[in-house]
């Protein structure tokens, strides 16, 4: 094992390394001394392998020392029981409130987690939950978020707060960057940003902060970036100056006098130049709305410039002229720049001329929102603006970008899934869900003709209230959350899976009746994977339906692997379109609730979220591959088409990538057993 | 661990996740008898219970004994000091020895067990039980009559200390007639004692079949701050007549087995003066300081010595040779907060640094106020250190007194 030393400080000096020395030997006791503890006893061996990893993250080449055992520190138990046991789904925006934390537990227990993760982004540690490529990529936006880290001394309010722990997060994040690597950091950042911005994301503080932290380092003339850095110009623009007068962020209140000296051709290149920004990255700067609210005086072809509107979209604007300006004056605010994209980008969907949905955003902007409501958003995003108006522009986001909805840390993927789904394909509905979760504090959802409240059934999938969510999600997600985990238990005790039952009624009549599984439920074994297919092929693939393009956006269930190939767990998606890509593959684009749909699903299988003729939010796979990993889809059974023209190679080629997957210790003793009449469970 | 049904079947008096640990990785069979909130932990995990609600012992106090009779226990083991009488009773029960319950009333008593120790030849400081507080000051002034003082000279202090509580529970000192005014009224009765001046030092002793199997002598520093094991060399060199005192004290309270815990005083001409003894594990942590210097669990050795079914041979081979077989030695010190006001727990760095410094327990503050300590108190949480020397060892407990911790 090599340990990287700073050769640079003196206190790599033997003194120092007995004391390191003398502090591992106390770590790796007190490790063992947790590991060996039943199961019940864990919590009480805990603090000690806490306090003495961060006596040893106090100390020059602790970090190393760290990462080298971070195997160990993790299978005796350190994380067990808290967030940071399922590192698949830990937040990379969270570090930074951790690692500033008061409470030198947290900020150790971060430490430590990281330490684990570039261990297993150097392929050191195999984890079981999280593979080398997320791992990576986690760790790359840790250091966007934290870059001050790497470069400044701890401020006066740190060394307040956290004293001498201070040192902690500044001795890890040198250690990272090192492992990680140094000289290239910000353009694998800059890199990890356009990635994921490229799918559009509702939610965009996170991205913010990387390239606040970004063009912080950039103007900081202590800061040597050497020749890294150059591609950040567009995404620092966007947020801090995108035009011609606001290039030096000058500060709203300036750039608002400044408007009100312009004439009409500087005011159109203004706007040019705003929306080129927004359409080129997906993000708004705080200058954009000032512009928007000064243009509502200037004429509606300036409007449709500032929104950078095709035909179709201005058109929209056109003819709901009051509504849109209505929208704008209630939702576009400083403090709410996305509500610009999301604004533009549902004008151009057009879904304002399906009849409910102009009169349902009238209820919108007029909605009085419950306490409870006004609470939870002035919890989660603070008072800068209403609830109200903080909500719209989620409203407006959501319908904008209906594949941006992310599912946060938070077991929810099928409340997020649901939503997305009605903003896609049912906005009306959706600003049903809105009104009376928003308004009324209850939904009411039926399940098989019987009411079902979320008020009366008390318990989610989700154990506490979440907090890291998109507005619209954030007061939505709770109370389906609930009616989805009561449908669920009213299907206790029925033959088969639940999901046959409770997608339909869950997510809309369009999702099929028909249903196909193909693992029995009882055993955890594959079934009749050869029906299965053929009916997934006969029903989704154009070759084998008749040429029929997907209609409605269909629930289907995944079995998620990591890179390695190995099993994660189960996880709800939508099949979006099939269609053959740029390159004559036939594509299944779907989308994932997942923050992030760029997944590497091993034995080859890249989850494409661009490049291969996506639409953003999209991800895509070849329909083969995408079939290897499918477990649950939903199909009408009136619809079918030819089960027999599929060809045994094509379908042996799919077995082929589930026996080598997730598949591997599913297969059934015999296949016999497997074919003999329907599923039993 | 796999449980060997040739040897006993054991019942754990009282809640305590060390014991209920070390019964898991023995290979006796174990019960917890605990109150019931401790029903749903035992079950989540697996832990053999039974409920039981330790009050006064009453006209139910059979049925326990009764049940684990049932069950098939051999012996019950007292974890605190509240239990001892239980374990007394249900052990005269389940191993027809009426008179073990008899001794375990005197082990709960302080007055009484002075009584007997004198009985037994053993010397006692002057002692008195109080009612009230003119008894307090009564004996304040007769033992300072005794001592000679004239008017005027500062007192000798005297203890007070509750009959049947554990340790420093309820312990105060009086030094004058003033300040017998801030004791409680429910405090009483009470017991007083002249004041020692000397060497206060703890005995762990394990025995089996009459006869001791181990001898633990830990150090006191400063008495309810802090304590080391094995004690030093010079507190050593008196084990052959702590040892006789031991001896003498198994035989005046009719020990056949299980783990003592006196305290005893050595005054500058090295006579030995007792204090009190216990028949249950030590407050303070001594177990784990054992277990950090002699590898050993004192928990487990409790069980071998308690369990009717033990060899002699079984407990010759599990105990190592005091003094000779310590690896380090090993201390913890109690931690008080010093201010009044405290905001947050920070470890001085001095401490942290030193080379003997091991772990700690101390947890963030609850309260920003500190309440003003009564009596001795209980500290909030305790730092271990381990190391080669124990005059270095002594030296730093000591130190650690002058420290904040809490700031």
């Amino acid at each position: 094992m090599t340990t990287h030393r700073h050769t640079q400080e003196i206190s790599g000096s033997p003194a120092g390394d007995d004391k390191l020395q003398g502090l591992l030997v106390k770590l790796d006791e007190a490790t063992t001394l947790l590991a060996e503890a039943r199961a019940f006893t864990k919590p009480t061996k805990l603090p000690r392998v806490l306090d003495t990893a961060r006596r040893v993250l106090m100390q020059e080449g602790g970090a190393a020392e760290v990462e080298a055992r971070s195997q160990a520190l993790e299978e005796a138990g350190i994380f067990t029981g808290s967030d940071w046991e399922t590192p698949q789904y830990l937040l990379p925006s969270l570090t930074t409130h951790a690692l500033k934390s008061a409470d030198p537990n947290m900020v150790v227990i971060e430490s430590l987690s990281e330490l684990r993760l570039v261990a297993v982004a150097k392929g050191e540690y195999l984890h079981p939950l999280i593979s080398a490529e997320q791992a990576h990529h986690y760790l790359t936006q840790v250091l966007a978020l934290n870059l001050w880290l790497l470069f400044s001394t701890p401020s006066e309010a740190e060394r307040e707060t956290q004293g001498r722990l201070a040192q902690i997060p500044r001795n890890l994040f040198r250690h990272l960057a090192d492992r990680i690597g140094y000289e290239h950091i910000i353009d694998k950042l800059i890199e990890e940003i356009w990635r994921i911005l490229q799918q559009r994301p509702i939610q965009v503080d996170s991205v913010k902060q990387m390239i606040t932290q970004i063009a912080i380092c950039q103007a900081d003339p202590s800061i040597d970036l050497g020749l890294s850095g150059q591609g950040a110009d567009r995404l620092v623009s966007s947020l801090f100056g995108p035009t011609q007068a606001c290039r030096e962020d000058p500060g709203v209140e300036i750039y608002r006098e400044r408007l009100s000296s312009m004439d009409s051709s500087a005011l159109q290149s203004e706007a040019t130049g705003f929306a080129r920004a927004m359409h080129d990255t997906g993000l708004a700067s705080a200058y954009h709305p000032v512009l928007l609210r000064h243009l509502l005086d200037h004429g509606d072809h300036l409007v449709a410039e500032a929104l950078g509107l095709s035909s179709t979209g201005r058109d929209c604007l056109l003819c709901y002229r009051e509504l849109v300006h209505a929208l704008i004056r209630g939702a576009v605010h400083p403090a709410t720049p996305q509500s610009v994209y999301g604004l533009a980008l549902m004008l151009e969907r057009g879904i304002l001329y399906q009849p409910p949905v102009a009169p349902a955003m009238w209820r919108q902007l007029g909605l009085s929102l419950s306490e409870w409501s006004k609470a939870r958003i002035e919890l989660a995003y603070g008072n800068e603006v209403s609830p109200r108006a903080r909500l719209l522009e989620g409203v407006l986001c959501m319908l904008g970008l209906p594949l941006g909805v992310g599912q946060g840390n938070n077991p929810t993927c099928q409340s997020a899934r649901a939503l997305s789904m009605w903003a896609y394909n049912d906005p009306d509905y959706l600003l049903q869900m809105v009104a009376w979760a928003a308004r009324d504090d209850e939904i009411i959802m039926h399940f098989e003709g019987m009411p079902l409240s979320s008020m009366a059934s008390l318990e989610g999938v989700a154990k506490e209230l979440p907090v890291d969510l998109d507005p619209v999600s954030l007061l939505v997600v709770p109370h389906l959350d609930r009616i989805y985990a009561e449908m669920g238990r009213r299907c206790i005790g029925r033959d088969g899976d639940p999901h046959r039952w409770v997608n339909p009624e869950f997510h809309g009549w369009w999702s099929g009746r028909g249903f196909r599984i193909n693992v029995d439920v009882a055993t955890g074994q594959l079934h009749d994977l050869d029906a299965f297919l053929r009916h997934f092929y006969a029903s989704y693939h154009p070759y084998y339906n008749g040429n029929q393009p997907l209609i409605h956006p269909q629930p289907a269930g995944i079995a998620v692997t990591d890179s390695a190939a190995r099993f994660i767990g189960w996880h709800a998606i939508t099949v979006l379109r099939v269609t053959l890509d740029p390159s004559d593959v036939m594509r299944i684009y779907f989308y994932n609730p997942n923050n992030d749909s760029g997944q590497d699903w091993g034995d080859g299988i890249k989850v494409s979220t661009a490049g291969n003729g996506e639409r953003f939010g999209e991800a895509s796979l070849p329909f083969e591959q995408f079939a290897s990993r499918l477990y649950i889809f939903h199909y009408d059974p009136l619809e079918r088409g030819e089960l027999n023209k599929i060809t045994l190679e094509e379908l042996d080629r799919v077995i082929g990538y589930i026996h080598r997957s997730w598949g591997s210790d599913r297969i059934p003793p015999t296949e016999l057993q497997a074919d003999q009449g329907p599923a039993q469970a | 661990m796999n449980k060997d049904t040739n040897k006993g079947y054991i019942a754990l008096l009282g809640w305590s996740l060390s014991a209920i640990e070390a019964a898991e990785n023995f290979d006796r069979r174990y019960v917890v008898v605990a109150p019931d909130w401790a029903e749903e932990y035992c079950t989540k995990h697996d832990i053999p219970y039974v409920p039981w609600n330790f009050e006064r012992l009453n006209d139910r106090s059979m049925e326990i004994a009764e049940t684990l009779n049932e069950m098939g226990v051999d012996v019950a083991i007292p974890l605190f000091e509240e239990t001892v009488e239980w374990a007394g009773a249900i052990n005269s029960l389940l191993m027809d020895k009426p008179r073990l319950y008899g001794q375990s009333l005197l082990l709960r008593d302080k007055a009484l067990m002075k009584r007997r120790a004198q009985l037994g030849g053993i010397r006692v400081g002057i002692f008195e039980e109080a009612h009230d507080k003119g008894d307090v000051i009564r004996f304040l002034k007769r033992v300072n009559q005794t001592l000679l003082k004239l008017d005027g000279d500062p007192n000798d202090p005297i203890h007070l200390k509750a009959f049947d509580k554990a340790g420093c529970l309820g312990h105060r000192v009086i030094r004058t007639p003033d300040e017998v005014d801030t004791i409680p009224d429910e405090e009483f009765p009470v017991l007083m004692e002249s004041h020692l001046d000397g060497w206060e030092f703890a005995v762990e002793a394990w025995i089996h079949n009459g006869k001791i199997a181990f001898l633990n002598i830990s150090e006191y520093v400063t008495l309810g701050y802090s304590v080391f094991v094995p004690a030093s060399p010079e507190l050593e060199s008196y084990r052959p007549q702590i040892t006789a005192q031991i001896e003498k004290l198994i035989k005046a309270f009719d020990i056949d087995f299980g783990l003592i815990h006196p305290e005893y005083f050595v005054t500058s001409d090295g006579e030995m003066y007792f204090g009190e003894v216990a028949y249950r594990p030590p407050g303070f942590k001594v177990f784990e300081l054992l277990e950090r210097v002699y590898g050993f669990n004192a928990y487990q050795a409790s069980m071998l010595v308690f369990d009717p079914k033990t060899t002699p041979d079984e407990v010759k081979a599990f105990f190592p040779r005091e003094v000779e077989d310590a690896k380090c030695y090993a201390g913890c010190f109690g931690v008080y907060p010093r201010r009044r006001v405290v905001s947050r727990l920070e470890i001085p760095e001095e401490v942290e640094d030193d080379p003997y410094f091991e772990s700690h327990e101390l947890t963030p503050p609850m309260e920003e106020t500190v309440t003003k300590r009564t009596a001795f108190g209980t500290h909030w949480g305790l730092i271990y250190f381990k190391g080669d020397e124990a005059a270095r060892m002594k030296e730093l407990l000591k130190n650690m007194e002058e420290l904040d911790f809490y700031v």
